[in-house]
């Protein structure tokens, strides 16, 4: 008993120092890693790769632990589970996997939490809402995280300088796939290419305008990038654009789609792989997770790339994406809370991510595995992590983001749209921005 | 007018007297429904004032096992002789000190803060955070809910066994002596039938749809929205807020557009979804049920089997036939060997909520013949009969016989469609998903209805707290309407026309 | 004279004919689209012609099998979870309905009237408003993520669909209970022994729309369920097939999944109809 009182002190102690230098932006993680060395009785406590020492399981035996995976992963997370259990043999283990969608895992986390999964995969759009719902526990062992993935991944999955997530995958996000019988890979490097090779060939171009999750494109592309969130944590905040370049940009998109009308073709995203399939559908904008469907379609005759670029007054623009990517979460209420941190840091770490790669062809954070030769060598993976280097990521996103995002694809492709109207482009994309802004 | 002008008027004239002397009269109507909701509340105070009374002067008159019976319940009734009834007040009252002690009191001390402890953050060993939960205002609130409607029916209970106390003292003064088990039993069969038939529904009522919709409605007083969500966070009351925010025109101009905009949009909807099934049902099921007509069934099953098929498998098939390059799109374009491409979602406001209109009588008209056959079959044939030796033709029993006996069984239905039409999310929200999208709105489409909005702004921007206040201003424009057409309507106020 | 009269009456019969012919391939067309195209062997989900060029029963036995695909999707298991709640809540939500109609159409008491305005209202919130506080009250009861649950959730409202049930009660002519309570019945054989047996079309269709709730529920049902998927009805089974994980591959089984929910009910709809004919016989005002 007086172990746990102790034990107790000593932690409230660390989370109080942990609050005190919670402004001190920057320097929180190096300050905490400091406390957590200082304050825990158990200095020889040793982390070796994604393996910890048996000290960090404090008191708890006789685990039980339900893991949230992806359908297509389950079989793969299973096989990792069992490595889990003999790597920490001196424990006993009862861990359950059960299949559930990402996005459907949040949604669930926030309903009851306490009947949630353990451990569990999200994008990094859903973080937000976890957080601030507070059924997501921060990450444990977060100098050996940071320090074994991509920046990039690190810094979406902090949220008020606390690292609330281990970094699973950096492919969250869509990229051009073509048939490369219909587009060459030269053509393919701009937009005005793929839609000529499409229409050469009587084929669709397919980019799904009606949803904000695509057609933010527009807005990035045009320079309107956002920058995380404004400090009362809900609305919007933009970088500063040039409003001119903006409109001029938005006026070439439209020019082309109109240009192209028949070829260029606003469906969900889901028809791109139909399209494959029954020979219809020359190139398109598709995302990691339709690969493996698309391939199917394409066989021999899958192309990938990163998005084309655009000519904008003479000048080629490359095309700025939504990016994200996947985490692994841990749930605030577990029971076995470092039972579930141990699993989580496991399952994120470098074998996992490698089998992963290997298996599903996700694209890793870890740094290690990124050069990885499975990794180096994959088209997709390639495409993707290009596109991630223009792309806006899909962190802090305001909820009020999506639905003017999507009514901006829409406008540029509907048949009234007139290219050469400025004045009308400039107000369209002002209350575009407005809206997302939920002002006036 | 007259009454024999009224009858030389053609059915139009008709139509158009009616709907002017009901817009005449509605005013009034609003007017009489506010001041019987005013009586209602000033009658409710006034009984709570005579049962103060009756109540003190009971204990007065009790004797000691009545006197009792205020402080344990049933032991005038046992005390009587009226064992069970007195054993049922008993364990009422011990059950519920049990709920309270070990399950309602621990939330509903809270009610009035909706929670103070916060939830915090704890390091095992330094290292494992834990997260240490504090109060969950929305169990809270819930819970508190549970445990105040459950005091109040137990407290009806409790004023129940003190009458019952009494009633069973004086008749014991008068020599008489308690009604037995099995006569009660017949009673409950007979003259109490209706506690016996509705008891159970109430009770289910009460629990799964009263209950959460006080909740509910509490909700649009707090502020429980995406930066107070529990268990993370707590919320609070925060009074009107929520209502006043909706009204905002100033700070929020488009939120402000999009209410007006949306709520025009769903009047419109619901008049023109409700009557056109209506009217369009009816013609089906008249020319399906005509004499004559032969294969009844096959035609009723024809086109049944959208009632069959569950909703959002047939209209998220109508969706994606109806997309630019659905089925609808193909057949047009094989017919006129053209590359046909109707945006019937995308673009065009007009046509889109046309398109709705027009599917929702295709999901609507089948119901509507479903229940008019039943009603159409079940006119009395005497009718028919007289009306023929009377010498009236098709027309004049059409007009004179069928269509008024249908209106009349019929209302009540009307009127749940018209309201289930306001609600009517599936047909919105699976087929046009609330497109087309415009930057006028704040979140909204342009065939987005009052619900859909709803829908949109719990699910995206967590707004739980607006969403409810919005609820309630629908709710109330929904039953205030119903209620004055429900009460006015031939069909309640004579129930008894037909019999 | 009356030669003319059987002529016109011929010309509306074939125009009547001639209309529910037309309406009646609109109405069934996009079901016939429905069916084909769960039998069609090629493509994954929109394909540009009308009629599918390979025709296969694969989709139908992987549906069942679970074959080709993930063992998580269960359709046979949801079908017989999703049959055990309707016909449970369909027996409760029929004799909650028929009561409670039956005592405000026949019977006569206190506040009446306030409870059928209560009752009518009761209905028009939001629904989907009130499905957190559902869950919660039925996991304070220990019920979540079992079909109990379900059960309780459809039948517990129905006693608020009363209006149309009580119209056609109003129907029935009260001299049937006046003769019957002199020879001495009480109402509870009133309600048994007459009015019942008369009210077979209403009963239809009290019986049929409470039966077809639980098949089409997908959004309070996932509340309840989670991520209990061997639980599931067949509406969030379908639901999840469409989910962004699955469609790709599984639309085709989506689509055959929809066809098998919808035989049986059609079925139903059938049988019952011999039903509905007959009460137009037994339930004939003669009096």
């Amino acid at each position: 008993m007086k172990k746990i009182i102790a034990i107790l002190l000593a932690g409230m102690m660390a989370a109080t120092a942990l609050v005190g230098c919670g402004g001190n932006e920057g320097s929180s993680s190096a300050s905490g890693s400091s406390n957590s060395g200082s304050s825990s009785s158990g200095d020889a406590a040793k982390i070796e790769g994604s393996v910890v020492d048996y000290s960090y399981f404090g008191d708890e035996d006789n685990i039980k632990l339900k893991v949230w995976a992806p359908d297509a992963t389950v079989s793969l997370v299973k096989k990792q589970i069992e490595e889990f259990k003999k790597v920490y043999s001196e424990k006993t283990f009862d861990i359950s996997v059960v299949a559930q969608g990402e996005s459907d895992a949040a949604t669930q986390m926030q309903n009851d939490a306490s009947v949630a999964a353990d451990v569990f995969s999200l994008p990094s759009d859903q973080l937000n809402s976890l957080v601030d719902a507070g059924v997501i526990a921060p990450v444990a062992f977060k100098d050996q995280v940071i320090e074994a993935n991509s920046e990039d991944t690190i810094k979406a999955g902090t949220i008020k300088d606390t690292l609330y997530a281990y970094p699973e995958t950096n492919d969250n996000g869509y990229y051009l796939v073509y048939d490369n019988t219909v587009v060459t890979p030269e053509q393919a490097q701009t937009f005005e290419g793929v839609l000529e090779a499409c229409k050469a060939a009587g084929k669709k171009f397919i980019f799904d305008a009606g949803d904000g999750f695509y057609a933010c494109t527009f807005a990035f592309t045009a320079g309107a990038k956002i920058d995380g969130l404004e400090e009362d944590g809900l609305t919007q905040k933009f970088v500063k654009y040039d409003e001119d370049e903006a409109v001029k940009t938005l006026q070439a998109f439209a020019q082309l789609i109109k240009d192209y009308k028949g070829t260029f073709q606003s469906l969900n995203v889901k028809n791109v792989a139909s399209g494959f399939a029954n020979g219809t559908c020359g190139a398109g904008v598709d995302g990691s997770w339709d690969t493996a469907v698309n391939e199917k379609s394409l066989g021999e005759k899958f192309g990938a790339a990163k998005l084309p670029t655009i000519k904008v007054d003479g000048e080629d623009k490359q095309l700025v994406s939504m990016f994200g990517y996947k985490y692994i979460g841990v749930n605030g209420s577990s029971k076995f809370p470092a039972s579930a941190q141990i699993l989580a840091y496991y399952l994120a770490g470098e074998e996992c991510q490698k089998q992963r790669a290997e298996e599903l062809g996700w694209g890793p954070s870890n740094k290690n595995v990124q050069n990885d030769p499975v990794v180096k060598e994959s088209k997709v993976l390639q495409a993707i992590a290009e596109q991630g280097k223009n792309a806006c990521v899909q962190v802090n996103i305001a909820s009020t983001f999506w639905t003017p995002m999507g009514n901006l694809g829409n406008k540029l492709v509907a048949d009234d749209c007139d290219p050469t109207d400025a004045a009308a482009m400039k107000k369209l994309l002002q209350d575009t921005i407005a809206n997302v802004r939920d002002e006036g | 007018m007259t009454y024999v002008e009224y009858k030389q008027l053609n059915p139009f004239q008709r139509f158009a007297h009616n709907l002017k002397k009901f817009i005449v009269n509605a005013p009034r109507a609003i007017a009489n429904f506010f001041k019987a909701v005013g009586r209602a509340i000033v009658k409710f105070f006034t009984g709570i004032g005579k049962g103060f009374k009756n109540y003190g002067v009971t204990f007065v008159k009790g004797d000691w096992a009545t006197k009792l019976s205020y402080l344990i319940f049933g032991i005038g009734d046992i005390h009587k002789g009226k064992y069970y009834k007195g054993i049922l007040f008993f364990l009422t009252e011990v059950l519920y000190v049990l709920y309270m002690v070990f399950f309602g009191w621990t939330y509903l001390r809270d009610f009035t803060t909706l929670g103070t402890v916060e939830t915090h953050m704890e390091f095992v060993n330094g290292v494992i955070p834990k997260t240490v939960y504090g109060d969950n205002s929305m169990l809270i609130l819930l819970y508190s809910v549970l445990s105040i409607v459950i005091t109040v029916v137990v407290f009806a209970v409790y004023i129940a066994n003190i009458k019952d106390a009494y009633r069973h003292q004086v008749m014991r003064a008068e020599g008489e002596k308690p009604t037995s088990l099995k006569q009660d039993v017949k009673d409950f069969l007979d003259g109490k039938y209706h506690i016996t038939l509705l008891s159970f529904p109430v009770l289910m009522i009460g629990i799964f749809n009263i209950l959460p919709l006080i909740f509910m409605i509490l909700i649009a007083f707090t502020s429980y929205d995406k930066t107070h969500m529990p268990p993370g966070t707590l919320f609070t009351w925060v009074g009107l807020d929520n209502f006043a925010s909706l009204f905002d025109v100033v700070h929020s101009a488009r939120r402000a557009k999009t209410f007006i905009d949306l709520t025009e949009w769903t009047l419109i909807w619901a008049v023109v979804a409700t009557f056109s099934n209506y009217i369009l049902g009816m013609i089906f099921a008249l020319m399906i049920n005509k004499k004559g007509i032969k294969l009844k069934a096959l035609w009723r099953t024809l086109f049944v089997i959208t009632i069959a098929v569950p909703q959002f498998v047939s209209l998220l098939l109508m969706n994606q036939m109806l997309q630019t390059n659905g089925a609808v799109n193909v057949l047009l374009s094989e017919i006129t060997k053209q590359d046909v491409q109707i945006q019937f979602f995308n673009t065009s406001a007009f046509m889109a909520r046309m398109t709705v209109i027009i599917v929702n009588c295709w999901v609507g008209i089948p119901y509507t013949i479903l229940s008019m056959s039943g009603i159409l079959m079940n006119i009395p044939e005497d009718l028919y009969e007289s009306a023929r030796i009377d010498g009236a033709g098709p027309v004049k029993t059409f007009t004179k016989i069928t269509l008024p006996y249908m209106i009349f069984v019929t209302t009540p239905q009307l009127i749940t469609q018209f309201v289930g039409n306001i609600n009517n999310f599936n047909v919105i929200y699976l087929l046009t998903g609330g497109g087309p999208t415009t930057e006028q709105y704040y979140q909204a489409g342009q065939t987005d209805i009052l619900v859909t909005w709803l829908f949109n702004l719990t699910m995206n921007s967590q707004d739980y707290g607006l969403a409810a206040a919005i609820g309630i201003l629908v709710f109330i424009v929904c039953a205030t309407l119903s209620l004055i057409v429900y009460n006015s309507s031939k069909s309640m106020k004579d129930e008894e026309a037909f019999s | 004279m009356i030669k003319s009269y059987k002529f016109r009456r011929h010309l509306a019969n074939t125009f009547i004919y001639l209309f529910l012919i037309v309406m009646g391939i609109i109405w069934v067309s996009p079901f016939v689209y429905l069916v084909m195209h769960s039998f069609r062997g090629e493509g994954l989900i929109a394909v540009d012609y009308l009629i599918p060029k390979q025709w296969t029963l694969q989709n139908y036995i992987d549906l069942f099998t679970g074959a080709g695909g993930n063992a998580a999707l269960n359709f046979p298991r949801w079908f017989l979870n999703t049959f055990i709640v309707a016909c449970f809540s369909c027996v409760i939500s029929t004799i909650s309905v028929l009561m409670v109609s039956y005592a405000f159409s026949r019977l006569r008491f206190k506040a009446r009237k306030k409870f059928m305005n209560v009752g009518m209202i009761l209905g028009m919130f939001p629904g989907f408003m009130t499905m957190i506080a559902i869950y919660y009250l039925l996991k304070a009861m220990g019920l979540t993520q079992t079909l109990v649950a379900l059960v309780i959730c459809y039948s517990c409202g129905a006693g608020l669909g009363f209006q149309i049930s009580k119209g056609f009660f109003d129907t029935i002519p009260r001299a049937l209970d006046e003769a019957a309570t002199i020879d001495g019945a009480t109402k509870n054989q009133i309600f048994w022994k007459i009015i019942l047996p008369m009210s077979k079309p209403i009963v239809v269709y009290t019986v049929l729309t409470s039966f077809i709730g639980p098949w089409t529920d997908f959004i309070l049902a996932k509340i309840i369920m989670g991520d209990n998927r061997p639980y599931y009805t067949v509406a969030i089974g379908l639901q999840l097939m469409q989910s962004a994980d699955f469609i790709n591959t599984y639309y085709k089984q989506f689509l055959a999944g929809s066809v098998v929910v919808a035989v049986p009910i059609t079925i139903l709809f059938l049988m019952m109809q011999k039903y509905y004919v007959e009460g137009v016989t037994a339930g004939g005002v003669k009096g």
